[in-house]
């Protein structure tokens, strides 16, 4: 727990109020102007590579990542290792796959990607539902552990009422960032929060390694001991268990993990905001360099909150271990209440801060641009919205989001809502990836093909995650003391995602049989745009 | 005289992958630009395919089987090989530091076979087309 005197507790606050204050007026002063589309969706294209690259990352390592996957390195070991490795490949395969055609395909939203072939309101409300169906379960679990982070931060009492206040205040903050930031304002406090973190988590695992003289070994020999695992530690295993199926179920979470999360829609939408293809590579260039880095450090932090804080007093502060960089940094400082103590506490507790910030402000922009763009101008108005009323209704569905997201983490605040997670990832790679890799690269890929990938994948995930272990049947559990668990893994990937890809196929050869002149025509689009999508050219 | 529907019809890749396509209903030939406007486009795409499919399979490859050789064999990774680090551990950290070289590969890589390619499709397309100059 915290055990720090009312010193350190100011100045967090103070550190808080201050990055509050400051993203806020950077954002508000890089918003869009009322009526200029182009410039909330993407910011006018005016970023560098570089910055783009900063955004990305921003947008991709969330405050899932920092907390969860360190939590899970220390109490997990090997298994953190691996999660660490796969979160990292994901980006680098959304470069090497899908980052330039994807550019040049897309405008604003996923529904301007799969629209491009297929025109029709129905594909368009299909990726506005997939859509908000993988940023909305994320984004609610990001908010509900806010609530708990920042009491356990700040020291308040942990009552229901206290973390309520939380969630309001942050859920209140995403909104502002969203609605007036647009991809601009989000875009600076995303670079604002990757500096900041990468930073301080350089200074932490250096602190720690400094600890251990800069020896892995040492540090290891520690972490083995701290974890009480002795060498299991340092083996496959401890996340989820050892006999065959649970180890089947570790490599479908981790091949689930590497399709799909770079494929949520909150980090493709950064890429159509790339000037061109060369500097699209060159950002995603640099967002692979900076998570890759981050990942390394991750690596290490978790290994050394292992050795230093030791498993049991983390999983006691939190069973997933989620407090375990706070409590890390607790001890780096030396002698408590010391003033290093409360620099290196206070700098982590601020990443975290800010972390939490952007990373819920990048979906429910996202969220509600698809709401806006897809649902509202496209499918409703059917592409006849004036900008001006388009960028009223995105600033409005952005605070509908929010405010929707604010009173589901309040409800669910009190229960182990872990599972959020892996219902975003599994949908990334069921749902989303299949619909894209088809959209963009099979000129066959017809519009009932795309709406079986995407609802298909969709419910095939929703259903059998309704029935799987994570949400009944074990302690970890959703709903411990029930029990419905008919399908025996953790996360649905491994028949989740080559169902979407099948229905999308199956789909597909359907309307070639049944509406052969539907299909034809899809196929004449498809062509008809190769161009733009292989070298941007109209 | 070139017809739209020779586009199907790829040169080969290398040996050992899939056919490109393999629908077996045709369909007309449409209007489309000039004959070698549909070469350049043709090569652009086989490059393209070359370098995804080389830069993806070489990723996905390589991490399901650091992550199946983690389960299946766990003994094999839990081997020591310096110290207290493991084959599982430094196969890991191999992989992340790799990454930087293979970013680096690749886009000199796409420096070298697709973007000529590609300037050569945008270039002739801009006098036919509409909107020349803007990019999108």
């Amino acid at each position: 727990m915290n055990e720090f005197g009312s010193g350190t507790q100011a100045t967090v606050l103070l550190l808080f109020t201050t990055l509050v204050t400051v993203t806020l007026l950077m954002c508000v002063m890089a918003g869009p102007d009322r009526d200029d589309l182009e410039n909330f969706y993407t910011g006018y294209l005016k970023l560098t590579p570089f910055r783009n690259g900063l955004a990305i990352a921003g947008d991709y390592i969330s405050a899932a990542t920092v907390l969860s996957t360190t939590g899970i390195v220390a109490l997990t070991g090997y298994d953190g290792y691996v999660l660490a490795v796969s979160t990292a490949l994901s980006l680098v395969l959304l470069m090497f796959l899908l980052a330039e055609p994807l550019r040049n395909a897309g405008r604003f939203t996923m529904g301007d990607v799969l629209a491009r072939t297929m025109p029709g309101r129905a594909v368009r409300v299909a990726a506005c539902v997939v859509t908000l169906s993988a940023t909305l379960p994320f984004l609610v679990v990001q908010l509900s552990g806010a609530g708990s982070l920042l009491t356990f931060i700040l020291d308040l009492p942990h009552v229901t009422g206290a973390r309520t206040v939380c969630i309001v205040i942050v859920g209140t903050l995403m909104i502002i960032y969203a609605a007036l930031g647009g991809m601009r304002g989000t875009a600076l406090i995303q670079m604002i929060k990757i500096v900041i973190l990468l930073g301080t988590s350089t200074a932490v695992g250096a602190l720690v390694l400094n600890r251990f003289d800069w020896s892995p070994g040492a540090m290891l020999r520690a972490a083995q001991h701290g974890s009480g695992a002795g060498s299991a530690f340092l083996r496959q295993g401890l996340e989820l268990g050892t006999s065959t199926s649970e180890r089947l179920d570790f490599i479908g979470l981790q091949i689930t993990v590497v399709l799909g999360v770079a494929c949520l829609p909150h980090i493709t939408m950064r890429l159509y905001s790339a000037q061109d293809v060369p500097a699209v590579r060159r950002s995603m260039s640099w967002a692979v360099g900076t998570v890759t880095t981050f990942c390394l450090l991750v690596i290490v932090m978790g290994t050394g909150a292992a050795a230093l804080v030791g498993s049991r007093s983390i999983a006691e502060a939190d069973p997933q271990g989620r407090t375990s960089v706070l409590m890390l940094s607790q001890l780096l400082g030396g002698a408590p209440g010391s003033m290093a103590t409360t620099l290196v506490y206070s700098a982590v507790a601020g990443m975290v801060f800010i972390t939490l910030l952007s990373s819920v402000a990048g979906m429910t922009l996202a969220a509600a641009s698809s709401l806006a763009h897809d649902l509202f101008a496209h499918a409703m108005r059917r592409g006849r919205a004036q900008p001006r009323t388009e960028m009223t209704v995105a600033v409005w569905t952005s605070v509908a989001v929010g405010a929707v997201a604010i009173g589901l983490s309040i409800l669910v605040q009190n229960w182990n809502v872990g599972v959020l997670t892996t219902l975003a990832f599994c949908m990334g790679a069921s749902a989303v990836a299949p619909a894209l890799t088809y959209s963009l690269f099979w000129r066959g890929f017809t519009r009932t093909g795309l709406l079986a990938t995407l609802y298909g994948g969709a419910a095939c995930v929703l259903l059998l995650l309704v029935f799987s272990k994570a949400v009944s049947g074990t302690p970890a559990a959703v709903f411990p003391n029930a029990d419905f668990d008919l399908f025996p893994m953790q996360s649905t990937g491994l028949v989740s995602v080559p169902f979407g890809y099948l229905a999308g196929w199956l789909g597909s050869r359907l309307d070639h049989r049944r509406r052969a002149a539907d299909s034809r025509e899809h196929r004449r689009l498809y062509e008809e745009s190769e161009a733009r999508l292989l070298a941007a050219a109209e | 005289m070139t017809y739209a529907d020779e586009n199907q019809y790829l040169p080969p890749g290398p040996p050992g992958w899939p056919p490109a396509r393999t629908e077996p209903w045709s369909y007309d030939a449409y209007a489309r630009q000039t004959p070698s406007h549909d070469a350049d486009l043709a090569a652009l795409r086989s490059a393209y395919r070359v370098l995804r499919r080389v830069s993806t399979l070489t990723v996905l490859g390589s991490f399901v089987a650091y992550v199946a050789l983690s389960c299946c064999a766990p003994g094999l990774m839990g081997a020591r090989v310096a110290g207290e680090l493991s084959l599982g551990m430094v196969l890991g950290v191999v992989q992340l530091v790799v990454t930087f070289a293979a970013v680096f590969w690749y886009g000199r890589s796409a420096r070298r076979s697709v973007d000529p390619l590609a300037r050569v499709v945008r270039d002739r397309a801009v006098p036919a087309g509409r909107n020349a100059g803007a990019v999108r």
